[in-house]
């Protein structure tokens, strides 16, 4: 569950943290568009080299080395099922192999650059720029307290496996099927109680006259400076170079 | 028989759950915890069964050091009941969920369907055997997830927060259950807020304050001690501030015993 924590924002002051959300937006499309796009290994591992500076500036490595722990399973889940049927098919183990690493590399990169987004902005200032890019603020709304409901999330997942676990469950115990059978007494109650908590912030929310006014105006007004236009400037350039790097790979 | 010796734990640096923390437990023992909101209480039941590892000091339980061994292991000896039910609610009905553990301990089957029997009919639910259990209310929730815990029959029993949603009849029933599984040999540790319900059943208390013990003892003496019950931010039992107004020379919990002793001053004054 500690992949969730990859998510969860901490004020900041770093460069990163002060650029417009809708510059990070930029990057953010930018470079997933780039990991989805490339399938060579050399160049996917461009990709994850890029992200280090990012990291350093922003000073987020320790929660973003936590994220890449966090994930190891779905990477050793990812690499499994790619390198045994490419494998199996191809006959051609080193081919396999690489492109297996190649995909885990993938998603690590995804990881990345959305905890890299998501670590640096606040969810406020991140409803605030959907908000000024004309999304209806109900939708905002629901995407920020997705977010805002991720940690909380994890500390209950956390609560309910304790709860089994002092039941007798084992959870790392069994092959790969009992594994995942595994985790049904933890993610029902998970379920469960997510719909109940949605219930009652809806409910919550009506109570303090959510949706009263139809026009809503904002305290804060985001605005674009010459520090984003720099920011989308390298994020530009350097996408775009890495584009170029792997036309000539 | 538990040792806790000299644990510390700290979630995130700098902010220390339990600040060293000594307690001894003896074999068929009633006792329970009792302190403020992050005095500490949950964290410190959470290394009784080795869900927590004590970060310094080290906890005992017959003999076995928790970071020696497996939550699976401790669990069997070591029954955990956590606060809010709906973290343990899964199964598709009140039966099931109260085989979950004993399923997960490999009892064999007609053991099972005995120890459920007991159970359902401990806890008053019965009836509720082939409801789904998210179908029940909050307090008959809580009674199934003390059931599907108790079932099993572990040698020491935790319980957090047992009495929260229970009407008065049902603690009476739960105060009964408990004590007779003590008395049959069964270490019982209750941790609450409910300190009317330790002052009538419960005869030791261990006194928790930002994660250290400040007292442990008789709950006769401890709970009419107003200097630990003002340090730890606990609502005093009602017969105890009766007895600190009236200015009783022994204050006590006791009713009879404070009848006894107004009586007494009653007796001299007339004179």
């Amino acid at each position: 569950m500690k992949v969730f924590r990859a998510f969860e924002y901490r004020r900041g002051t770093t460069i990163l943290h002060r650029v417009d959300p809708r510059s990070k937006l930029v990057y953010l499309i930018l470079f997933t568009v780039l990991t989805v796009y490339f399938t060579r290994l050399l160049a996917l591992l461009l990709v994850f080299l890029s992200f280090l500076p990012m990291v350093y500036i922003g000073k987020i490595s320790a929660r973003w080395k936590q994220s890449l722990r966090g994930s190891l399973f779905f990477i050793v889940f990812i690499f499994i099922f790619n390198f045994i049927p490419t494998a199996y098919l191809s006959g051609n183990i080193y081919g396999a192999a690489i492109s297996a690493i190649a995909m885990s590399l993938r998603f690590l990169n995804l990881i990345s650059v959305f905890s890299i987004f998501f670590l640096t902005t606040s969810p406020e200032d991140l409803t605030q720029s959907m908000v000024q890019l004309k999304i209806p603020y109900d939708y905002a709304l629901t995407f920020n307290m997705a977010m805002r409901f991720v940690p909380t999330l994890s500390r209950e997942a956390q609560y309910i496996m304790d709860a089994q676990r002092s039941r007798g469950l084992e959870m790392e115990k069994g092959n790969f099927i009992s594994r995942i059978r595994n985790y049904i007494p933890v993610l029902i109650p998970l379920i469960i109680s997510s719909f109940r908590r949605a219930e009652l912030v809806a409910d919550a929310m009506e109570s303090r006259a959510f949706g009263a006014s139809k026009k809503r105006t904002s305290l804060y007004i985001l605005k674009m400076g010459r520090r984003d236009l720099l920011f989308i400037t390298v994020a530009l350039a350097s996408s775009l170079a890495l584009f170029a790097v792997n036309l000539f790979l | 028989m538990i040792r806790i010796e000299c644990v510390t734990y700290s979630y995130s640096e700098g902010i220390s759950a339990l600040d060293g923390v000594d307690l001894e437990i003896g074999d068929s023992e009633l006792l329970a915890i009792v302190g403020e909101n992050g005095a500490g209480k949950t964290t410190l039941v959470k290394h009784l069964n080795g869900l927590l590892k004590p970060q310094h000091g080290r906890v005992l339980v017959e003999g076995i050091d928790t970071r020696e061994t497996t939550v699976a292991t401790l669990a069997r000896k070591v029954g955990l009941v956590f606060q809010n039910p709906d973290h343990m609610l899964f199964a598709e009905t009140v039966e099931k969920e109260l085989a979950f553990a004993l399923t997960n301990f490999g009892v064999p089957p007609e053991e099972i369907a005995k120890k459920v029997e007991w159970a359902l009919i401990e806890f008053s639910l019965s009836n509720y055997r082939d409801r789904s259990p998210f179908t029940l209310s909050g307090g008959e929730k809580k009674r199934v997830s003390l059931a599907s815990v108790l079932c099993y029959g572990p040698k020491i029993i935790v319980l957090d927060e047992p009495t929260t949603g229970q009407d008065n009849l049902q603690k009476t029933r739960l105060a009964s259950t408990l004590t007779r599984l003590n008395r049959q040999g069964e270490t019982v540790i209750v941790v609450t807020h409910d300190i009317e319900f330790v002052a009538d059943f419960i005869p030791r208390v261990v006194v928790m304050s930002k994660g250290r013990v400040i007292a442990d003892g008789p709950t006769e003496e401890i709970l009419v001690r107003k200097d630990i019950m003002d340090a730890s931010s606990i609502l005093p039992p009602q017969l105890a501030e009766l007895s600190w107004e009236i200015g009783l020379n022994t204050p006590s919990i006791n009713t009879a015993m404070i009848v006894e002793e107004i009586r007494h001053m009653l007796g001299r004054t007339n004179k």
